[in-house]
């Protein structure tokens, strides 16, 4: 596998996936959902924000898109990936080029990925920048690196699996509609999980509740970020999402099962089976 | 059985689709022909050319691209081959330019050579002045134009044209022959699926002609005319013909080698020929020598056409 020809697919797949106004739309509402909070809660001078808090309301910003949006954005980039060449017949023209099946792969999975990356510093930056703007300067930034890098290793979980159910069906409607469907089923079931095992106390309602995809995804950057700030903090992160994994170890070993697992099904189906023509 | 210089060859290769099959197909393609690759809708040309591009695996038997399998060996077997897929539906959201620098790039081109090659094969095939236009934004004839200049970027060996004159106006078709003429003159090797039987008897140095998955008939036009037609017709021309008294002509014309029947046509004369004989020259020295004033002579239909319709519905044609 050559590096420049990865590359090359890599910055083709994000001039691709940015030419989509779906995929524009979405990173707008994540820019939307970045900086409103800010401007909504300077507004209403709600009491809920006291002084000692306005120093980390960059949590704010950076953990409120983390459960939702930040992960149906890289779900939109990732199913399209492979079934849009296929619908749209591009697919075999690249690949009646010298380039290996592989190359072309891991091209087009890394820059959608890429794209995805870029949204989630592009939505720290503005939370950054509008929680400053409007509350004055703000405090522990220096753990803004490692939330973000479990940010975009959690956004692996759903990107992944988008872009497999995208090759295997190899019609992007369909693969929308399919990622969507576990994703919001996995966050439902969730969250009736979570009310079951806090009215019984049944331990395999909470046991269960750890192997949804959503589950490691949404406690990952949580549970890194929480015990680094005071108690007092602790209701800003509240407004994001409460962590359900027991620990960061098995959230990351969860997340990497769950995208191997399907960068796998998606590598293995695409480099056996036939380029399909074209599709409609 | 393949030559050895084959660039392209079919061992009893096989695409079983489960409730159709095409194949086995068998047949190679030398250094510097012009191929026609002849078949009705779904007889199976599309499905060989992508197993040759190694798009698709074939269920059985072998295929060789450049000497190589193209799936097990996909970057060397396509180093030299350029491809344009029927009714081409490129990136829309890129601009000609910018698909040829695509293209470059998957090929491995350096900056020099892209930049020496693109404004040149943007001039050939006439996209020169829309280089900057979204994909999107052009007719379906200046896609095709880009799709076979894609195929041309780096100086291939072999280009394999699916329907490439669909869509093309008559001065872009005469362009392409003489681009495509070029190319084999340079020591290329085409090989053109195409409906338009007119355009593969102008161009094509030899025809594959596929039906129901199976290969009816390679060699060379001629030969496939003089295989599947039992005889063929000259119309000869002669002005005035109503007042020229052709019954000598008529007799001398019926006792040249090779001609079945001499019968009046509106505007002259119908000789009806064996497939193997061409007494054209000799029927036009007649015509002269009878005092006749010869305006026209030639076959009365294309042959190519004729011969193509018979072997697909199997029989020769009357």
């Amino acid at each position: 596998m050559r590096a420049s020809r990865v590359l090359t697919f890599a910055r083709y797949e994000i001039r691709r996936a940015v030419a989509r106004k779906k995929v524009l739309a979405l990173v707008a509402l994540t820019v939307l959902i970045s900086i409103a909070p800010y401007y909504a809660l300077y507004a209403t001078h709600t009491s809920l924000i006291t002084p000692p808090l306005r120093p980390y309301l960059w949590i704010l910003g950076v953990f409120l898109p983390q459960a939702f949006f930040l992960q149906f954005t890289a779900l939109l980039i990732a199913a399209g990936s492979m079934s849009e060449e296929y619908e749209q017949g591009t697919a075999e023209v690249l690949l009646s080029k010298p380039v290996s099946r592989q190359e072309y792969f891991f091209g087009k999975y890394l820059g959608g990925y890429a794209l995805v990356v870029g949204i989630v510093v592009l939505d720290v930056v503005l939370s950054i920048s509008s929680a400053t703007f409007v509350f004055g300067p703000q405090q522990q930034l220096g753990i803004e690196p490692m939330i973000l890098l479990a940010q975009v290793f959690a956004a692996l979980v759903f990107y992944s699996f988008a872009f497999m159910v995208g090759e295997l069906m190899r019609r992007s409607s369909l693969s929308y509609i399919l990622s969507a469907s576990v994703f919001f089923t996995s966050e439902v079931v969730g969250v009736f999980l979570n009310i079951l095992y806090t009215l019984t106390g049944t331990n395999i309602y909470k046991v269960a509740n750890y192997y949804l995809p959503t589950s490691p995804v949404d406690s990952l950057p949580l549970l890194l970020a929480e015990p680094k700030f005071p108690s007092s903090v602790q209701l800003v992160f509240r407004f994001a999402a409460t962590p359900v994994e027991p620990s960061i170890g098995i959230s990351a070993l969860l997340i990497a099962v769950y995208f191997i697992s399907a960068v796998l099904i998606a590598l293995t189906y695409f480099s056996r089976m036939d380029v399909a023509k074209r599709v409609t | 059985m393949a030559t050895p210089e084959a660039v392209i060859s079919f061992e009893q290769a096989v695409k079983d689709y489960g409730p159709k099959e095409i194949g086995p197909v068998t047949f190679s393609v030398g250094p510097g022909e012009i191929v026609g690759f002849l078949g009705p809708n779904g007889s199976g040309k599309s499905t060989t050319i992508r197993m040759l591009l190694g798009l698709i695996k074939p269920t059985s038997g072998t295929v060789r691209l450049m000497q190589r399998d193209p799936l097990a060996d996909h970057v060397r077997a396509l180093e030299r081959v350029g491809y344009s897929p029927e009714l081409p539906n490129l990136q829309s959201f890129l601009t000609p330019r910018e698909l040829l620098q695509l293209t470059a790039k998957e090929l491995g081109l350096g900056r020099k050579e892209t930049d020496d090659q693109l404004p040149v094969l943007l001039e050939d095939v006439g996209l020169i002045q829309y280089q900057e236009y979204k994909i999107a934004k052009l007719s379906k004839g200046m896609v095709q134009r880009l799709s076979v200049a894609q195929a041309m970027m780096g100086s291939p060996k072999v280009l394999i044209l699916d329907e490439p004159m669909i869509g093309i106006d008559p001065a872009g078709v005469v362009k392409f022959r003489s681009l495509f003429r070029d190319f084999v003159r340079d020591g290329g090797t085409i090989v053109m699926s195409s409906h338009i039987l007119s355009e593969v008897e102008a161009l094509c140095t030899s025809l594959v002609v596929i039906h129901s998955g199976r290969i009816l008939f390679r060699g060379g036009i001629q030969a496939f005319i003089r295989e599947r037609l039992g005889s063929r017709s000259i119309l000869v021309e002669i002005a005035d013909s109503s007042a020229f008294e052709g019954g000598a002509l008529v007799g001398r014309i019926s006792s040249l080698a090779g001609v079945k029947r001499v019968s009046p046509a509106p505007a002259g004369l119908l000789v009806e020929i064996a497939p193997d004989s061409d007494p054209r020259a000799e029927i036009s020295r007649l015509v002269v020598e009878t005092g006749g004033n010869l305006v026209g002579l030639g076959y009365s239909r294309s042959e190519l056409d004729e011969a193509y319709i018979s072997a697909i519905r199997g029989t020769p044609a009357q």
